[in-house]
């Protein structure tokens, strides 16, 4: 089959899937319909309000945090040049879950309120920017920093959960391994915009992330500044995985695997590895959380395990059918 | 023309560049040439504007780089860096095609030929050999439109033939007015064909 063929192919199943994905997450679920969800638009029946109220909110955030993890995924790895970076390595997520927490706890804001998630994209930001100034120039002394920075700071975030007696700050496990039981729609109306923010960021520097890929020399002599694409390229990150954590908590794994998984199917190219790795974190999400709330009803699984559950034997697979398009980078 | 006037750089107390000038004129073949450490690629990343001089000048057509911006700087010189990471597999044609439209040179054809690149084109950078690399990534510098072109050690990975090749597209770029800076540790390659030959100490 053709290269581009089979590409199309991608898009179009991709696609498929998140329709058929989003289809059976308004359908299933403890509550058992008797119609089918078509019947039941503009009605106010309690089917309808389990539908419209709950599972739709719930999958449309599915789908856009997924889509924007996996796209912070992509900067996150094209920006070190290293094929373990993930946002969550450079304090992003710690960043922002410490962020809400703080609120939370002085009880300046309650979950899921505008300031929760602006505090979170911010505090997500200045992280990435604490790590930065911390860091030596080195290439991994940069990704050591960040992770020994968000071991401080997600310590901390543990630290007032576990002293705060607010009734809204959610459990460790809640931000730990993330979770979209609170997303009602407009917890979901709120965060969307900061990630279409995040997400037009990202294509906005595609074309630059490519030659940046060379190193920064080469991407200074082609016309491209490193340091301040490095800069946008973060602050793009920022607001995708502070939004999200702020919302859903941090989901572990996606924004590590799903890039890996789009290069191996589409190439390395990052406005095509941007689109694809946005079809297959909503579809890992979406599936991720379906299973998390109707595998063992009346529990519900927190999120984070089924996305590695998901995410990782497929990632397996895939470098063994596939051969791998990282090389050493000696 | 490239005027390099008065250049100090020191890395620590080496003092590589002290009271350096040295000019480039447009259709001028100059190599560089001199030991390992006296400063050649340092130089070429001083022109290129990696790196800041302690002080003096570094002109390109009157303008004085440390006021441009990195696109500003592309438009007027292009480097082939001695490494680049290749390490996401594009083919060699996403490679090339890293140059920005509109900043393109519209002999590639003529380049790809003489390098012996057409038949690569479509293979993966990261499975070439580090002699194919080496002419991809010349071949990426000479796909950018400018008046002057820096290039460090084109052939330091290349057998005979390939060498010869790559002299070719050299006197093929003098024709056409470009100024060009080449660093070579292949002194006859060179020799016979350029204009200068500068010697750091």
């Amino acid at each position: 089959m053709k290269q581009s063929t089979k590409k199309v192919l991608f898009y179009v199943t991709g696609l498929a899937l998140i329709l058929g994905l989003f289809y059976a997450s308004l359908s299933i679920g403890i509550v058992h319909l008797h119609q089918s969800i078509f019947s039941l638009i503009g009605k106010s029946t309690i089917d309808a309000n389990a539908v419209w109220g709950i599972r739709f909110p719930r999958a449309l955030g599915a789908a856009v945090i997924g889509a924007g993890l996996g796209i912070a995924g992509v900067i996150a790895q094209g920006i070190f040049r290293n094929p373990l970076a993930e946002p969550t390595l450079i304090g992003l997520s710690s960043g922002a879950t410490l962020g809400t927490i703080c609120l939370i706890a002085s009880g300046a804001s309650v979950y899921g309120t505008r300031s929760n998630i602006m505090a979170a994209v911010l505090a997500s930001a200045l992280t990435a920017l604490l790590v930065q100034w911390l860091a030596p120039s080195n290439g991994f002394g940069f990704l050591l920093t960040g992770i020994a920075v968000s071991a401080i700071l997600t310590a901390v975030a543990g630290l007032l959960i576990a002293i705060s007696a607010k009734p809204g700050i959610q459990s460790i496990t809640f931000w730990n391994f993330g979770s979209l039981t609170l997303l009602n729609n407009s917890t979901v109306s709120m965060v969307s915009p900061y990630m279409e923010v995040g997400i037009i960021t990202s294509f906005f520097v595609s074309r630059r992330m490519d030659i940046y890929s060379l190193g920064d020399h080469s991407s200074h002599y082609l016309g491209v500044n490193p340091r301040r694409l490095r800069l946008i390229a973060t602050i793009g990150m920022a607001f995708l995985v502070g939004a999200s954590v702020s919302a859903v908590g941090s989901i572990a794994f996606l924004g590590l695997l799903v890039p890996h998984i789009a290069r191996l199917l589409i190439g390395p190219e990052h406005r095509r590895m941007l689109s694809f790795s946005a079809l297959l974190g909503s579809i890992v999400l979406l599936m991720a959380d379906l299973l998390a709330r109707t595998l063992f009803v009346p529990h519900e699984i927190p999120l984070g395990l089924l996305t590695s559950l998901l995410g990782a034997p497929t990632l397996i697979v895939l470098l063994r059918v596939r051969k791998a398009s990282w090389v050493q980078n000696d | 023309m490239i005027n390099v006037k008065n250049l100090f750089f020191s890395r620590g107390d080496n003092h590589i560049f002290s009271d350096f000038t040295f000019d480039l004129c447009p259709a001028e073949l100059v190599l560089l040439t001199g030991a390992n450490g006296a400063g050649k690629s340092t130089l070429v990343q001083l022109i290129g504007g990696i790196l800041k001089p302690n002080s003096g000048q570094i002109q390109i057509d009157n303008q004085d780089i440390s006021k441009l911006s990195a696109k500003q700087q592309s438009l007027l010189r292009s480097v082939a860096p001695q490494r680049r990471s290749f390490f996401l597999a594009f083919t060699v044609n996403d490679v090339i095609n890293l140059v920005p439209k509109g900043q393109r040179v519209e002999y590639l054809d003529f380049i790809l030929d003489t390098l012996d690149l057409k038949e690569l084109l479509a293979r993966k950078i990261t499975e070439l050999s580090i002699g194919q690399q080496e002419r991809v990534s010349l071949a990426l510098a000479l796909h950018q439109q400018a008046p002057y072109y820096l290039l460090d050690e084109p052939f330091s990975a290349q057998d005979s033939r390939a060498t010869e090749n790559i002299l070719l597209v050299i006197e093929f770029l003098k024709i056409n007015k470009k100024g060009v800076l080449v660093i070579s540790h292949n002194q006859d390659a060179l020799e016979k064909n350029c204009d200068r030959q500068i010697t750091l100490a």
